[in-house]
């Protein structure tokens, strides 16, 4: 009779708490997301699962000496899963678009408002005593506004571990809701006239130009903020290795394999910190909210700057454009090509769109240098 | 620290983080064109280079010109072998 009471006593359903069963429904509802609504199933999946397995009563996935937990030591306490994925992401990108016309870097700059707009929006949030929040928190729920995964997480792990659950949850989430919040705001910021506005064909960016611009951007990353430098290092790296092409078998097995095998285990990571403990709590609605925020007025703040520019220099510029400078690669350049289509069937912004894109993750892992140099430790 | 602190950190942030973004790609603005500029100009006396990479000049021609001879070895080596053969079977009938 002992042993089936011991027995009894280990099982879940006598060791579950309401705040475990609700984060369990919580990882499900991720999976659903992600599974039935198609929301970035790389990495809700395995976020909405390690969630789950967190959860778990009694199994201790995600305490100290439980997998999840041995994960998250490993992969993203000490930075290095944000990192390999970004050099992954270097290797995936084609800076061509940004060469052909350099000044849609402004644009990726622009976008970066949001960022900072959220983070003094926390910042005044705190101050009227609706939240607590640090700056060093502030600042991690801004880098949302830069609408870019391994960012996100890379600095919320340096300034704000106990929220990373939530920023990582809402940062993907968003990401993948960039169809539908984009649109709305571009539209009310543009006129019909503006957006029918065709751009001149790109010119031809040669290997050697490829080759010399991650190095240049580099050693502009080393002389004035090594902060950027671990992101940004990574990115160029992985960049330089697809565009020199004498070391392809590298870059295939880094924009393919390795970045797959992180994803996974990053996913199943940030899973870990989806504990009832930090994530019940009313800061994560404010992180969902003020995340909101932060991709609304990098959106507008995007289109906002292309209008200007388009005063300013002589090559016509669609604003539409503008929006894509919230990096969300390649989602935000495809909303802008939409938007550009629906008001005239023959003007394909694509290409265009994505300077701003590629530009936006340079001007969000900036911005992520800024944000761990003042409000760090 | 204290909440009027918090403010004002926060403010100072946003200012000094938003106008380092925008001095950075600026100067990166600056420092791609040049480095367009001179590029262009170096490959209208050079060429461009392919785009699948740098071939390895030496060991490909060597490589045909091998490959080549050994072509032509073959060829007389056939003659030779067919011509003793030829020879071989029409004795030993």
């Amino acid at each position: 009779m002992d042993k089936l009471i011991h027995l009894w006593e280990v099982t879940g359903i006598n060791q579950m708490t309401p705040g475990q069963g609700v984060m369990i429904l919580i990882g499900m509802l991720l999976l659903y997301l992600a599974i039935k609504k198609n929301f970035e199933p790389l990495l809700l999946v395995p976020i909405g699962f390690g969630g789950v397995l967190a959860n778990i009563p009694g199994a201790g996935l995600a305490e100290a000496g439980g997998i999840l937990h041995i994960f998250y030591t490993v992969g993203i306490e000490s930075g290095a899963f944000p990192l390999i994925i970004f050099m992954g992401v270097g290797a995936m990108t084609d800076f061509g678009p940004l060469l052909a016309n350099p000044k849609t870097l402004f644009l990726g700059a622009a976008a970066q408002f949001g960022i900072f707009a959220t983070l003094m929006g926390a910042v005044v949030l705190s101050y009227l005593g609706v939240f607590d929040f640090s700056l060093a928190d502030a600042a991690a729920i801004g880098i949302i506004g830069g609408a870019d995964g391994p960012t996100s997480i890379y600095v919320a792990s340096k300034l704000a571990p106990e929220l990373l659950g939530a920023i990582a949850v809402a940062s993907y989430s968003y990401m993948a809701l960039v169809p539908l919040i984009q649109p709305p705001i571009m539209r009310a910021l543009t006129s019909e006239s503006e957006r029918k506005i065709k751009m001149v064909q790109q010119r031809h960016v040669s290997q050697r130009e490829k080759i010399v611009f991650p190095l240049l951007l580099l050693i502009l990353v080393a002389f004035l903020l090594p902060d950027a430098a671990p992101l940004l290092g990574m990115f160029c790296f992985g960049n330089l290795m697809k565009e020199c092409a004498v070391v392809d078998r590298l870059s295939n097995t880094t924009q393919n394999s390795l970045i797959n095998t992180v994803t996974i285990f990053l996913g199943l990571a940030v899973g870990s910190k989806l504990s009832a403990d930090s994530f019940l709590d009313m800061a994560t609605l404010g992180i969902l909210v003020l995340g909101m925020v932060a991709f609304a007025i990098g959106t507008a703040s995007g289109v906002i700057m292309a209008k200007i520019l388009n005063k300013l220099v002589k090559a016509p510029i669609n604003p539409l454009i503008g929006s894509a400078g919230v990096s969300a690669v390649p989602m935000a350049a495809r909303v802008s090509n939409k938007l550009g289509l629906e008001s005239d069937p023959h003007n394909f912004l694509l290409m265009h769109a994505m300077g701003p894109n590629v530009a936006g993750v340079i001007g969000s892992a900036v911005a992520a240098g800024i944000l761990i140099n003042y409000a760090g430790v | 620290m204290t909440t009027s602190n918090l403010m004002s950190e926060g403010l100072n942030l946003m200012l000094v983080g938003m106008g380092f973004v925008f001095v950075f790609l600026t100067l990166l603005v600056f420092a791609t064109s040049l480095m367009s500029k001179i590029i262009t100009r170096y490959e209208k006396d050079v060429g461009t280079l392919p785009e699948e990479g740098i071939p390895a000049p030496t060991a490909v021609i060597s490589q045909a010109m091998s490959s080549r001879q050994h072509a032509n070895d073959d060829k007389n080596l056939i003659t030779v072998l067919s011509a003793a053969i030829h020879k071989f079977r029409s004795r030993h009938k």
